[in-house]
């Protein structure tokens, strides 16, 4: 009663305060949805594959874009103990001209049919052995361009561009930051490496289903968990990094915000405390107000920032061009971060509630 | 037995050149229905021995009975429980909760523990309407007068039904005819309630509406008047 009682009286402060914490909960759950959504920019569609291990050329460094395999490789990595299905995947970046003048880039995978890697069509129909020059293309990519099932895209296949047709939509997200656009194998051979023939790379990487692969290797190639190949796409670490530095730093000034305000409204009642404990209010009950206090300051603000945050994604970023994504378990942890962070500010001001001496109730001159 | 006995409680501060003697024994009965006013100059000890009654401070040697319990033996908990349930204190000044209204600051006292809020409830109302404050119930303390807040510091006082009420200065802050009164209201609780109540004042005329006067002096207690030995 006491701290619900002081927060109804003294509005002002309390309601600052909540409103400081407020826009730092905001921001801390912005950066947050930023990291999530850059991330899914950044790999969606190799977290999307169905598989739970990739395999790369052993000098590649785990990178997609470095990783070259030969047939032999690729039959060689199928075929290694504990393998239960294998799909080899070719990628590479291209400029897509999608309406006259209108170029962006897309993440042409080449897949096998009725491989593991082949995605689910959500719209139009799967590629079929006759499509050399049919793509699948990305639901979110499809919208924001406005093209359709049947367009027509340009895609470079040498020096010359080449008509492409979007024969179905997929829902896989992005790599590189780039929309995924599905392509038989056989045509990303033909866009990459021009020539196909034995000396034409077989594929970049190879998706793999099976036990415990992690570390397995062979001639020139090595096997790494989905997980590992997705922390090894260039620049995920990196932005990861970033955005978890930013996510501290604005945890940071929440907990000292919160433990400063506290901490002088605590200087403020020290003599009222201490008359209170003189009058019998234990050190217990004192703290366990005032660490209400702090709970419902953070938590009050967190929820209105989690509600703005929403909003915002809703209204100003509601184009996907922006990528901030949230999820409940995100929205869910950064709140309880906050709170943990307003509570750790102030457990400064709750060890001098607790030292306040009643004594002093009487040493107080009017 | 009377209700508080104190038997030769020395209180000594500090150490060495800083050493200060505030109590050099002090022996003293209290009983129950009985008011007791604490005179003396400024620096004689009143405070420090209030303190030591009210468990905010351990008599450096001594014993204290109250209702035959011994308050030396009380550990941290044991002590604020005590100053919780035994006693009531009124200080000087500002002792009031200021966001709170004058019922709250009653109620308030419920809230530590231990009591039934029922019950305080409807002892808030009745310590209200005795101490004319029924209107001035639902104000803000910090909208009180200083008469008027020093009346809801006795009725907070008087909330848990204590066996001792301690008072220091009560009229400090206030003119001598609100402080008459206020003394006056006191009076009559602790001579209704049959309280014990020792009342630090600085005050003559104050100190002369209770039952009973006692002198301290350099940390010494005598009878009120008695020549300096
Ligand atoms: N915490 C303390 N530390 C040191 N000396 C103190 C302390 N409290 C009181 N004293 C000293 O004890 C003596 C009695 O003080 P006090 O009880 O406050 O007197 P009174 O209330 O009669 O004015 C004074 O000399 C005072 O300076
Ligand atoms: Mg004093």
């Amino acid at each position: 009663m006491l701290a619900i009682r002081e927060m109804a009286r003294r509005r002002l402060q309390f309601g600052l305060v909540t409103g400081v914490v407020t826009l730092i909960a905001y921001l801390v759950l912005m950066v947050t949805g930023l990291g999530l959504g850059l991330n899914q920019a950044a790999g969606t569609a190799l977290l999307a594959l169905d598989g739970d291990y990739l395999a790369y050329s052993d000098r590649s460094n785990l990178s997609v874009i470095r990783s070259q395999l030969s047939e032999a490789q690729a039959t060689d990595i199928a075929t290694a103990p504990g393998v239960a299905a294998s799909a080899p995947i070719g990628y590479v970046a291209a400029a897509i001209e999608f309406r006259p003048g209108e170029v962006d880039t897309g993440a042409l995978l080449g897949i096998d049919l009725g491989a593991i890697a082949e995605p689910a069509v959500v719209e139009g129909r799967a590629l079929t052995e006759t499509d050399t020059r049919g793509l699948l293309v990305d639901r979110t990519w499809v919208s924001l361009t406005g093209t359709g099932i049947g367009d027509t895209l340009q895609v470079p296949v040498g020096l010359a561009f080449e008509p492409f047709e979007i024969v179905g939509v997929v829902d896989e997200g992005s790599f590189f930051f780039q929309p995924a656009m599905f392509m038989l194998r056989d045509t990303w051979r033909q866009i990459s490496y021009r020539a196909v023939d034995q000396a034409t790379p077989f594929a970049s990487v190879v998706l793999l289903q099976g036990e415990s692969l992690e570390g397995a290797t062979g001639a020139g190639w090595e096997i790494v968990t989905k997980d590992t190949a997705f922390w090894n796409i260039e620049g995920v670490s990196a932005q990861q990094g970033t955005v978890d530095a930013l996510r501290y730093m604005g945890l940071l000034i929440g907990a000292m915000v919160i433990g400063v305000f506290f901490y002088v409204i605590t200087l403020q009642k020290v003599s009222l405390l201490g008359v209170l404990k003189a009058i019998g209010a234990s050190g217990t009950y004192l703290t366990t107000q005032g660490l209400l206090q702090v709970f419902l300051v953070s938590l009050t603000g967190t929820a209105l920032a989690a509600g703005l945050a929403v909003l915002t994604k809703a209204t100003v970023l509601s184009s996907d061009a922006i990528p901030i994504a949230f999820t409940t378990g995100a929205i869910l942890s950064s709140s309880v971060a906050v709170v943990v962070a307003g509570v750790v500010g102030a457990l400064l001001s709750m060890r001098q509630i607790s030292s306040i001496d009643p004594i002093i109730a009487m040493q107080q001159q009017q | 037995m009377a209700l508080l006995e104190l038997t030769d409680i020395t209180k000594t501060f500090g150490a060495g050149d800083q050493r200060v003697e505030a109590l050099r024994g002090v022996s003293m009965a209290v009983e129950a229905g009985e008011m007791v006013a604490l005179v003396g100059p400024s620096g004689s000890g009143k405070s420090t021995l209030l303190a030591i009654i009210g468990a905010l401070l351990t008599p450096t040697a001594g014993s204290m009975l109250i209702g035959g319990r011994d308050v030396a033996t009380f550990d941290a908990g044991a002590r604020t429980r005590y100053r919780r349930d035994q006693v009531g204190f009124v200080f000087q000044a500002s002792n009031l909760v200021p966001f709170l209204t004058a019922r709250e600051n009653l109620l308030l006292v419920g809230e530590f523990g231990g009591a039934d809020k029922g019950a305080l409830r409807r002892r808030a109302d009745e310590l209200l309407k005795e101490l004319g404050l029924t209107e001035a119930a639902g104000q803000a303390a910090n909208r009180l007068s200083g008469g008027q807040r020093q009346r809801v510091a006795i009725a907070r006082a008087l909330m848990r039904d204590p066996l001792l009420i301690l008072v220091d200065e009560p009229t400090a802050s206030l003119d001598t005819t609100r402080g008459a009164q206020v003394v006056e209201a006191l009076r009559e609780e602790i001579h209704g309630r049959h309280k014990a109540c020792v009342m630090v004042t600085h005050d003559l005329e104050m100190a002369a509406r209770a039952d009973r006067v006692l002198e301290i002096r350099d940390g010494l207690l005598r009878a009120h008047g008695a020549p300096v030995v």
